[in-house]
């Protein structure tokens, strides 16, 4: 059984937390020089089963063996020692020390006990040229994007020697050529003999890059097939059943303008932005990461100010950054940020729900708790909101529940024009489909939904009309139907070509170097 | 102790689910209940209905400020204002309920009213000026406290009667600031579980952004927060002012840290989001609790400071062990994690009492015994001055076999109140009191007085009062002296400059009084500038280093005290003795060594140890209900180079 070229292997791991089985039963194993991609959805337990292989929890029961030797990970020394590296979500890089700094944290080469920084600096060069990243090791790490912050962080994997990479969910923030870029390095690590466990919600990059898939369902490894295995397979084996429809766009009669933006501009950041959304209608937005798409939707919100241009709401104007006069107007925002601007984590999922109607909830200066309470269960039973209780804190729950319990809170609020900014992201198959239902709902009902999404299957498939964004302006418009993937991405990469004009290809645009997110704006 | 321990964790056990539940869901609780068992195994005077009403009255200021700060604390938020707002506000009520007139329901109006102002004003500051709280209330301590001083004019203000009857009792035994306490209390919990304010403050602090995006207007609500912080510490000045039936500029000095202490113990995070006024009370009763403790088992002053930093440190390391195990849900006591969690939580629990008893019987020198026991309560240990007065008194303890327990306070006149307060209920033979205020100290001598235990006052004297005797150096002679040594030193004319004790302080009135009486017969000295260095060493050298700058020709110093003189001594470097002129007053070692090697040209020495020694004569002398003096005056000479050697304190 002890294969030379396995690196891990995990047999039957357990783990419970008060009231939940997070794991039951678990196998998984990685060889040298595999990339094999742990797929299920939010909550499925994938990301508990990599904290057992980074030392941040320990399994109740169950094996885990290096070498073919078994081990016991406690702490994140012990992990560091059998050469495992964690890439996780969150980076764990320090904002203010230098990117060398930030590789060799803690471990920073050192003569005389004085810090050596030309040594320290020669040697973050060498690790960031492997991972063909033009970053300067004195750079700032703040001053990095997203994209090149992901690379300091496999560029630190790689000092610590690690045969084994852990990465969790890496292509959720990056743009598509960051994407390739990045498969290209793991592709070369992949060479070097290193395994990676690679999660990611995106099916279609699993056969891009993949060899072996396992799948995780409640808990349990329900299967191990090729990465070559057909994405309606791989759904079936991670949502339990099979998903007929990815994008269960029901369209609405489209009604009256409800909301009009004219002419809005934020010198520097955005310019001469006007739309409409129709009572009844999904608008999306698309457009490459700092097009401005973010900041025109806060905008509209009130949540920051412009300098010009106008808000309408079924005719009335909106008051400008007055967050309060916007929702007085019917306005609501979901937040690209769930976990940073979305929700307060440490409240329970009743709280959270009733935080947006909590003054008009309140008499005389007291909250009429009972309501409150009443109208949270409500919504939580309507949203489908999986939840040990209302009195869970919100942190606890799934990246899908997550999200229902902020539209949850402007469901609640009678919203009639609701923006959504990246609803599904980092969101699995399952939740997906329930959220684009909720808009169905919502656009049957007679609200307007703007969303905007990087994912362009998303925006095609959701979407009735198709704004497409490029540096601060809007670039196009698009009816459904014409709106396709080379389309849209003529117009986000500013190329001269019209939407009737199919010829640049979205894959190899020029003009796209350097437009890298920044992180958290 | 083994048995002490024992009871407690099988209390713990025996104790029905619902109840067992409560202690691991409060880790500070659990903290309580384990020093009071401790402390009434320890001590025969703890657990009696007297002591514990005293307790709730110690805990009652503290407990009101920390309801207030749990409002900021809970929204992410930080102050450090509210000792000094709670000053200013009771001087602002004793002020314009005496000075300007006012009837004295507008007066407690205009406390109130700024209280809130002050919390508004931080609010401000943090809300649309985007100061830091933690910069924005720094500022506001410091504003506030000089308000006070301004108002005060340095001096303590005693209040129309009608406002100190909030420092009584309500028949006869249920004092009014426990009753002020649990109110606010109860009002508290109403407003963080109940109301909009409330609701909204735990969102704020558990996520700014998200509240703001869900429609919350944060800017306005911080601004309500900070005031209603305000108009709790305004209360709370209320409270203590009428408790000591005077308002104390000085007064709450350093609360806000306890305040800040005792929301934390009580479950709180400095992050935010979380906080419960019922935690926030438990927090405050375990400070007071300790304090009372540590006084009844007469543990040293110096030890006690050691002993409530340890147990504040153990409480909240209690808690955030509870915390990491995970919260406990109804299933958790089956599970084998559940089981390890009890584990921890009482074995931590047990770690604390062992540490408690352990440290208080290692510590408490008292014995049960036939000696007669007193106690002394000093208004500071900070300065050499009071540390001889207590030489002098333990000395004289010894030879006349008596056991004497000796309390620091910190030059805290409310802390003075409790320590006397704990003698009082601890029926000791008699109390001898150096008092940080003379009219703060009056309502604990009345009650001791209706005890029965004689009193007497050393150094400064007790008002509306009666003390059986008051053993005193005579201040304002004393600063005569200097004035005249210093005059005649001079030849009559010169420029010189005076640093004046701590504002507020009877030593540093009757001192300053002293000086102007003897410079009447010294026309051609001209005083340049008088300035307040507190009695302290560090701000005489500050102080006097500014006014050189000014005056660099000045040819003489007075300070009111050792310390302050040699500070001065410092900033004149090799000028001192020679070109300049420096007398002190109290005749310290380190001013008569300074003496001896001519830096000091001459201390007004007052006999700091005879003081105590005295002091103990009298005290025992009245418990045997022998008569004594009303007055003992212990003569102060001049010390100069010629006669230090002679010279013993």
């Amino acid at each position: 059984m002890s294969n030379p070229d396995e690196l891990l292997r995990i047999e039957g791991i357990r783990k419970t937390f008060p009231g939940v089985v997070a794991l039951d039963s678990v196998d998984f194993d990685l060889r040298r020089g595999e990339v094999h991609v742990l797929l299920g959805e939010n909550g499925a337990g994938k990301s508990t089963l990599i904290k057992m292989l980074s030392g941040a929890f320990t399994p109740d029961s169950g094996r885990i063996l290096a070498g073919g030797q078994e081990v016991r990970i406690q702490g994140a020394q012990d992990a560091e020692r059998l050469g495992i590296a964690t890439i996780y979500q969150e980076f764990n890089l320090v904002p203010d020390l230098t990117v060398a700094e930030n590789i060799f944290l803690g471990r920073q080469p050192r003569r005389f006990g004085v810090i050596d920084r030309k040594r320290m600096e020669a040697e973050a060069a060498v690790l960031l040229e492997r991972v063909g990243v033009r970053v300067s090791p004195r750079a700032r790490v703040r001053e990095l994007g997203i994209a090149r912050l992901q690379m300091v962080e496999i560029a630190k994997a790689l000092s610590l020697d690690a045969r084994v990479l852990i990465m969790d969910e890496p292509t959720a923030v990056l743009t598509s050529e960051e994407v390739e870029k990045l498969f290209s390095i793991v592709r070369t690590l992949r060479e070097d003999g290193v395994g990676v466990v690679f999660i990611t919600h995106h099916l279609e990059e699993i056969a891009a890059l993949g060899d072996r898939v396992t799948v995780v369902r409640d808990g349990r490894s329900v299967g191990q097939v090729p990465a070559s295995t057909p994405e309606e397979e791989l759904v079936r084996l991670m949502v339990g059943r099979s998903i007929e429809q990815q994008y269960p766009r029901e369209r609405a009669e489209t009604g009256p303008a409800l909301l009009t933006v004219e002419g809005l501009t934020r010198d520097g950041v955005f310019h001469d932005v006007s739309f409409e959304v129709r009572a009844g209608e999904v608008v999306g937005v698309a457009g490459l990461v700092g097009a401005g798409r973010t900041e025109v939707v806060r905008a509209v919100f009130g949540a920051d100010p412009y300098d010009r241009g106008t808000v309408t709401v079924d005719g009335t104007g909106v008051r400008r950054h007055d967050v309060g006069a916007a929702m007085a107007a019917g306005i609501g925002l979901v937040p690209e940020d769930r976990k940073g601007q979305g929700l307060v984590l440490d409240a329970s999922v009743e709280e959270n729900l009733g935080l947006v109607t909590l003054r008009s909830a309140t008499r005389a200066g007291l909250v009429d708790l009972k309501g409150q309470h009443t109208a949270a269960e409500r919504i939580a039973r309507q949203l489908g909101v999986r939840m040990a209780g209302l009195g869970q804190h919100v942190r606890t729950l799934s990246g899908g529940n997550q999200q229902k319990v902020v539209i949850g809170k402007w469901l609640l609020a009678d919203t009639r024009v609701l923006i959504l900014d990246e609803p599904t992201r980092g969101i699995d198959v399952g939740a997906k489909v329930e959220i684009y239902r909720l808009v169905n709902e919502l656009t049957a009902a007679g609200a307007a939904v703007l969303m905007i999404s990087s994912d362009l299957p998303e925006v095609l498939g959701m979407s009735d009309r198709v704004l497409v964004m490029a540096q601060g302006r809007i670039a196009g418009e698009l009816p459904a139907g014409e709106a396709t993937q080379d389309a849209v991405m003529a117009l986000a990469v500013g190329a001269p070509g019209a939407p009737s004009d199919p010829s640049p290809s979205p894959t190899s645009p020029t003009s796209q170097t350097g437009t890298e997110a920044s992180r958290g704006h | 102790m083994a048995t002490d321990t024992l009871k407690s964790t099988t209390g713990a056990d025996g104790a029905p689910g619902g109840l067992r539940r409560v202690l691991l869901d409060n880790g500070a609780l659990t903290a309580l209940i384990v020093l009071v068992v401790a402390l009434s195994a320890l001590s025969g005077d703890f657990l009696t209905a007297d002591n514990l009403l005293n307790i709730g009255v110690q805990a009652a200021v503290t407990a009101i400020l920390a309801f207030g700060v749990t409002f900021v604390i809970v929204s992410a938020g930080i102050d450090l204002s509210v000792g000094s707002v709670a000053a200013l506000s009771s001087t602002v009520l004793a002020w314009s309920a005496t000075s300007a007139g006012v009837p004295v329901v507008l007066a407690v109006v205009l406390a109130v009213a700024t209280g809130i102002a002050c919390g508004l004003v931080n609010g401000f500051l943090i809300a649309y000026g985007k100061l830091p709280p933690f910069i924005a209330t720094l500022a506001m301590l410091s504003v506030a406290r000089g308000l006070s001083l301004v108002v005060s004019q340095g001096s303590p203000i005693a209040l129309p009667g009608s406002v100190s009857h909030l420092g009584d009792t309500l028949g006869g035994w249920l004092p009014v600031p426990v009753l002020v306490m649990v109110l606010m209390g109860l009002i508290t919990a109403f407003v963080l579980g109940r109301t909009y304010i409330g609701r909204s403050m735990y969102a704020i602090g558990g996520n700014e952004e998200a509240a703001r995006l869900s429609g919350l207007r944060v800017k306005k609500l911080k601004l309500v927060i900070y005031a209603l912080s305000g108009l709790f510490a305004a209360v709370a000045g209320i409270v203590l002012a009428a408790r000591l039936s005077s308002a104390q500029p000085q007064a709450a000095q350093g609360y806000e840290l306890d305040a800040i202490a005792a929301v934390v113990i009580g479950g709180a995070s400095l992050a935010g989001g979380t906080g419960k006024a019922s935690g926030t009370l438990v927090g405050a009763l375990i400070l007071a609790v300790l304090r009372n403790g540590l006084n009844l088992l007469s543990v040293s002053a110096f030890w006690q400071q050691v002993v409530i930093g340890v147990v504040i440190a153990l409480a909240v390391l209690l808690d955030t062990v509870r915390r990491k195990a995970g919260a406990t849900p109804a299933a958790a006591g089956t599970s084998p994690g559940g089981r390890g969690r009890q584990a921890a939580t009482y074995g931590l629990a047990a770690v604390v009492t062992v540490a408690v008893v352990a440290a208080t019987s290692l510590l408490h020198t008292g014995s049960a015994s036939t000696k007669p026991k007193m106690g002394l309560s000093l208004s500071t240990l900070n300065n050499p001055f009071f540390v001889q007065i207590r030489a002098g008194a333990q000395a004289e303890a010894k030879r006349l076999g008596i056991d004497l327990t000796v309390t620091d306070a910190q030059n805290d006149a409310s802390q003075q109140a409790n320590q006397l307060q704990n003698f009082t209920s601890s029926s000791l033979g008699a109390i001898i009191v150096n008092p940080v205020d003379s009219d703060a100290a009056g309502p604990s001598v009345r009650a001791a007085d209706t005890a029965r235990i004689p009193v007497i006052a050393v150094d400064r004297g007790v008002n509306k009062a009666t003390a059986d005797a008051l053993v005193a150096s005579d201040n304002v002679a004393g600063g005569e002296l200097a004035a005249r040594t210093l005059g005649d030193r001079l030849g009559g004319k010169g420029r010189i400059v005076i640093l004046q004790g701590q504002a507020g302080t009877s030593a540093a009135r009757e001192r300053a009084a002293g000086f102007a009486q003897g410079l009447k017969s010294f026309p051609g000295i001209q005083v340049v500038a008088q300035q307040p260095a507190d009695f302290d060493r560090t701000k005489g050298l500050d102080v006097m280093s500014n006014l050189l700058q000014a005056h660099p020709d000045v040819q003489g110093v007075i300070a009111a005290n050792d310390e302050m003189a040699l500070g001065a001594v410092k900033a004149l470097g090799s000028k001192a003795g020679r070109s300049v002129q420096v007398v002190g007053f109290d005749g310290t070692p380190d001013g008569l060594t300074a003496v001896r090697n001519g830096s000091l040209y001459a201390s007004v020495a007052q006999q700091p140890t005879q003081l105590g020694r005295i002091a103990v004569d009298n005290a025992l002398r009245a418990a045997q209900h022998k008569k004594v003096a009303s007055t003992v005056k212990v003569p102060v000479k001049v010390v100069t180079k010629s006669n230090v050697a002679g010279f013993s304190g």
